[in-house]
């Protein structure tokens, strides 16, 4: 098994009223293909800093990330967005989608930026939208979604670009516990089918059982237990 | 594209308010840059439509032709240095003149031109100025609306003279009044039965306001330095140098930039406030991997959209408008003021967007990550 996504020895600092906080330390971490990772900690322990950085948002002070086995450290902006738009999906908390796009418009809107073959996309759409359960919604607006319905769009269109790593964070927390678990299974078993990786922040324990490991972010590392 | 239109198709009626506001500036600006061509042209009509490039004024006469006064060993001077078929002795006298059939009066000013030069007005009706048919001119058709017709005899008030009404002229107008062609016996004699009216006697050979020359820029030089005691002047200096034309044509030119002004400053506050809202929208968006181009673009793009389309119902509306407007009201929009009237305002709504433009280049991709998104 491949690792789709390493972090070798993240560090990031902030600078904070002229004193220097250490928020992610040496913090190294390998998903393998398929798998789902969950990450649990306090708030403010750097859970959000940690995702940027391996989702390319944000630069590390130090260390490496590497996606399918390349590094992108030392990056300009465009290269850094022309690398999200590649091989990265996002999945965010809540409000997500674009109001003014359609269902099947949310997700043509990645291949489009991503200057893919027409036909591929629209066949992928179709795809993706049958694996969620939503090709009878596919003409919608998001404001006619219910929340549920709107976090599977959200996923179906991390996974347009077909990424090497999916990142969720907090992808439950509008939702009730049925709602979340549906979320996360569908997540669960798309990173599966696709041979993505998958890391997802989350507070709700009820979701732990379909993620393949829990990780805890404390003091700058991640370890097994809290 | 993909984004911009979509927003627009989604979001009709938010779209059409501002569009309405577009339309109603739009039309306003084109109305009153219509009106100002229009009163322009009514003020310097004559002045606009001779053949000159350059005036020769008399000096200290601060640009303005009914001020000034050369005699022919100028005019004569002037045709050496530019050749002679290149200038021409041209009169000007603002006055009152009433039709002897009745007692009404009109202000017109009198315009004295060599019958076979290029000064020489075309005619719409009668028959042309000629050296031969002394006290016959040629008037403006605004005449016609008070009653004067070919034969009628006009009376000057303050010389008394009598002239026939000979030939009628389209759009021949001096600061707003209506003009008098007449040839260049009449002036001497309308000069010399002035100065018998007031007292003085030498008045025996002719003198002009000015001399209309066509040269190129070159020759300007030497024409000054060859004749003393004279200025040469553009022909738009002298247009603007009508009594009325800056002062009317400043403050139209105010209100338009004004219009200009506060429809940008509408475009780029609705993009402003519209931009400030999808700021969680727009983080997402380069979360996901849209370029900051792409989306600067975008919004560039619904700007154009809004205000080529506004710009194209209110030129249609204008366009109705000036087919029911009377024809008594200077409205005047030519090809090249209208392009340029709407360029500007195409670039003005664009220059409104740049701060809106400036927010999405600001904006963060990191603020899609972490935070509860409204
Ligand atoms: N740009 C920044 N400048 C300074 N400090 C920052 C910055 N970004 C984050 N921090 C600090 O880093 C710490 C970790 O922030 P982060 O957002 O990663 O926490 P988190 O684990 O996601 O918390 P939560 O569970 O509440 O979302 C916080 O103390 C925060 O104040
Ligand atoms: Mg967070």
């Amino acid at each position: 098994m491949r690792n789709r996504l390493e972090l070798q020895e993240i560090t990031r600092t902030f600078e904070d009223g002229g004193t220097q906080r250490t928020i992610l330390n040496q913090l190294s971490l390998e998903v393998a293909e398929g798998e789902l990772v969950a990450v649990m900690g306090p708030s403010g322990s750097g859970k959000s800093t940690f995702l940027s950085i391996a989702g390319a948002l944000l630069e590390p002070t130090s260390g490496h990330v590497l996606l399918d086995g390349e590094s992108i450290g030392g990056k300009s902006k465009q290269e850094r967005s022309e690398i999200r738009l590649r091989k990265i999906g996002f999945i965010f908390q809540s409000a997500n989608l674009i109001p003014y796009l359609k269902v099947e418009e949310q997700l043509m809107l990645v291949a489009m930026l991503a200057e893919m073959d027409k036909a591929k996309a629209l066949k992928r759409v179709r795809e993706l939208l049958d694996k969620i359960g939503l090709s009878h919604r596919r003409k919608a607006y998001p404001e006619k979604l219910s929340g549920g319905e709107r976090q599977r769009v959200a996923i179906a269109r991390a996974l347009m670009n077909d990424p090497a790593v999916l990142f969720a964070d907090e992808p439950t927390a509008s939702l009730d516990a049925a709602r979340g678990l549906d979320v996360v299974s569908m997540i669960a078993k798309q990173v599966k089918d696709q041979g993505a990786s998958a890391v997802m922040v989350t507070h709700d324990d009820r979701v732990l059982q379909l993620c393949d490991r829990v990780l805890y972010l404390e003091n700058g590392k991640l370890n097994r237990q809290a | 594209m993909y984004l911009a239109i979509r927003e627009i198709r989604f979001s009709k009626a938010r779209y059409t308010l501002i569009a309405t506001i577009m339309v109603l500036v739009a039309c306003l600006v084109l109305f009153v840059t219509g009106l100002a061509q229009g009163l322009a042209y009514d003020n310097a009509a004559s002045i606009k439509n001779m053949a000159a490039t350059h005036f020769v004024l008399e000096q200290h006469a601060e640009h303005r032709l009914t001020r000034s006064q050369l005699d022919q060993n100028q005019f004569e001077e002037a045709g050496l240095i530019v050749g002679i078929e290149n200038a021409e002795p041209l009169g000007v006298r603002v006055t009152t003149v009433s039709p002897s059939v009745d007692s009404s009066k009109i202000d017109v000013t009198l315009l004295a031109v060599n019958p076979q030069g290029w000064l020489a007005p075309a005619i719409t009706e009668g028959s042309p100025l000629s050296d031969q048919l002394i006290g016959h001119v040629l008037v403006d058709d605004k005449l016609s609306d008070v009653g004067v017709k070919l034969g009628t005899i006009l009376v000057d008030q303050a010389s008394g003279i009598r002239w026939t009404v000979n030939g009628f002229v389209k759009n021949e107008s001096f600061s707003h009044t209506p003009a008098v062609f007449l040839n260049q016996q009449d002036w001497l004699s309308l000069q010399v039965q002035t100065a018998a009216h007031e007292g003085n006697e030498s008045a025996d050979h002719p003198s002009y306001n000015a001399i209309a020359i066509k040269t190129a820029n070159e020759n300007v030089q030497k024409l000054q330095a060859a004749l003393s005691h004279t200025e040469v002047i553009k022909k738009s200096e002298a247009v603007s140098a009508i009594p009325g034309y800056k002062e009317e044509q400043g403050s139209l030119m105010m209100m338009i930039v004004f219009l200009f002004v506060i429809s940008a400053f509408v475009l780029a506050v609705f993009f402003y406030v519209i931009t400030l809202q999808k700021t969680s929208q727009f983080g997402i968006l380069k979360a996901m991997g849209a370029r900051t181009a792409y989306l600067v673009r975008s919004v560039a793009l619904q700007v154009l959209i809004l205000s080529i389309s506004s710009l194209v119902i209110s030129v249609l509306l204008v366009q109705l408008f000036e087919i029911v407007l009377p024809s008594s009201l200077p409205f005047q929009l030519g090809f090249t003021t209208l392009a340029i009237t709407c360029l500007s305002f195409v670039i003005m709504s664009l220059a409104g967007s740049l701060f809106s433009v400036w927010k999405v280049a600001r904006i963060d991709a990191l603020d899609a990550i972490g935070r509860t998104a409204a």
